[in-house]
């Protein structure tokens, strides 16, 4: 079957009904297929979110081309994903201490101020993911988050991304490596 | 807009590929000379990755929520089974 491509998706309801067509069509393939390289139902049951999460982001960019036969597509997205899922687990830990202290402290101020952001910034969050991350033209955005105008809101995804930007500026201050 | 926010919609715009050539390339040397200017574009690129984590968790929840509305249809029960049985070691 042959998906839409640059896909536009205006409600959470309508992503539901669309990831829940997805699973009856592309599960059970993937579940054989991670059950055959000896993996586990929870394995498959993650590999495959991650698979749509992808194929979501695939979908909704500008610039997506049309697919042709959707099952195969994602079941080559959750290969991929198995290979890489085994790879990790089967590679030796890093020798350089240095750089693993550093890309933890980077980590660590990242998970504190993404999580600082879903609790004190969701709706600045949300028009962000609608404007960067699924793509949603402004006018609908406007619409969708009550603004008068496209005007309006523009100028509050810049304040949002002046709050957010600020928000990564008191965080990473400490951390000298991080613009040099 | 007020100056900072034009300023936030430059970088937006030189991040995003949306500057014109010309453009690009007197921003790029502004760069070179303005330390300032170079810190506000390299936080605000990685703004954007952090847009990308939240909204990703997002729509990962929305997956585990889809699927366990589908989970919990009687009529998918059969199937259900079928693949649960795939995983069980003889």
């Amino acid at each position: 079957m042959m998906a839409e491509s640059n896909k536009t998706f205006l409600t959470v309801e309508m992503r539901e009904a669309f990831f829940i067509a997805l699973y009856k069509k592309a599960f059970s393939s993937v579940a054989r297929y991670v059950a055959k390289m000896g993996g586990t139902l929870d394995e498959a049951q993650d590999i495959f979110q991650d698979t749509l999460v992808i194929y979501y982001e695939k979908i909704i960019s500008a610039n997506a081309e049309t697919i042709v036969n959707e099952q195969a597509y994602l079941l080559g997205i959750a290969k991929k994903l198995w290979l890489q899922h085994y790879k990790k687990s089967m590679l030796s830990q890093p020798l350089n201490d240095f750089d693993i202290q550093a890309d933890t402290d980077v980590q660590h101020a990242s998970h504190k101020i993404l999580h600082y952001l879903e609790t004190a910034g969701r709706r600045c969050m949300d028009l962000l993911q609608a404007f960067y991350f699924d793509n949603l033209p402004v006018a609908k955005l406007a619409g969708r988050f009550g603004y008068s105008g496209v005007h309006s809101a523009t100028v509050a995804k810049y304040k949002c991304l002046e709050k957010v930007r600020e928000s990564v500026k008191q965080n990473l201050l400490n951390y000298a490596d991080f613009i040099e | 807009m007020r100056t900072s926010l034009n300023n936030i919609k430059k970088i937006d715009d030189y991040l995003l590929g949306c500057m014109a050539p010309e453009e690009t390339f007197l921003f790029q040397a502004d760069m070179l000379l303005n330390t300032s200017l170079a810190k506000d574009v390299a936080q605000q690129d990685y703004t954007y990755g952090l847009i990308k984590q939240y909204s990703r968790k997002k729509i990962k929840a929305e997956i585990i929520a889809a699927q366990e509305k589908l989970n919990a249809e009687p009529e998918y029960q059969d199937l259900i089974r079928r693949i649960a049985n795939l995983f069980k070691k003889l």
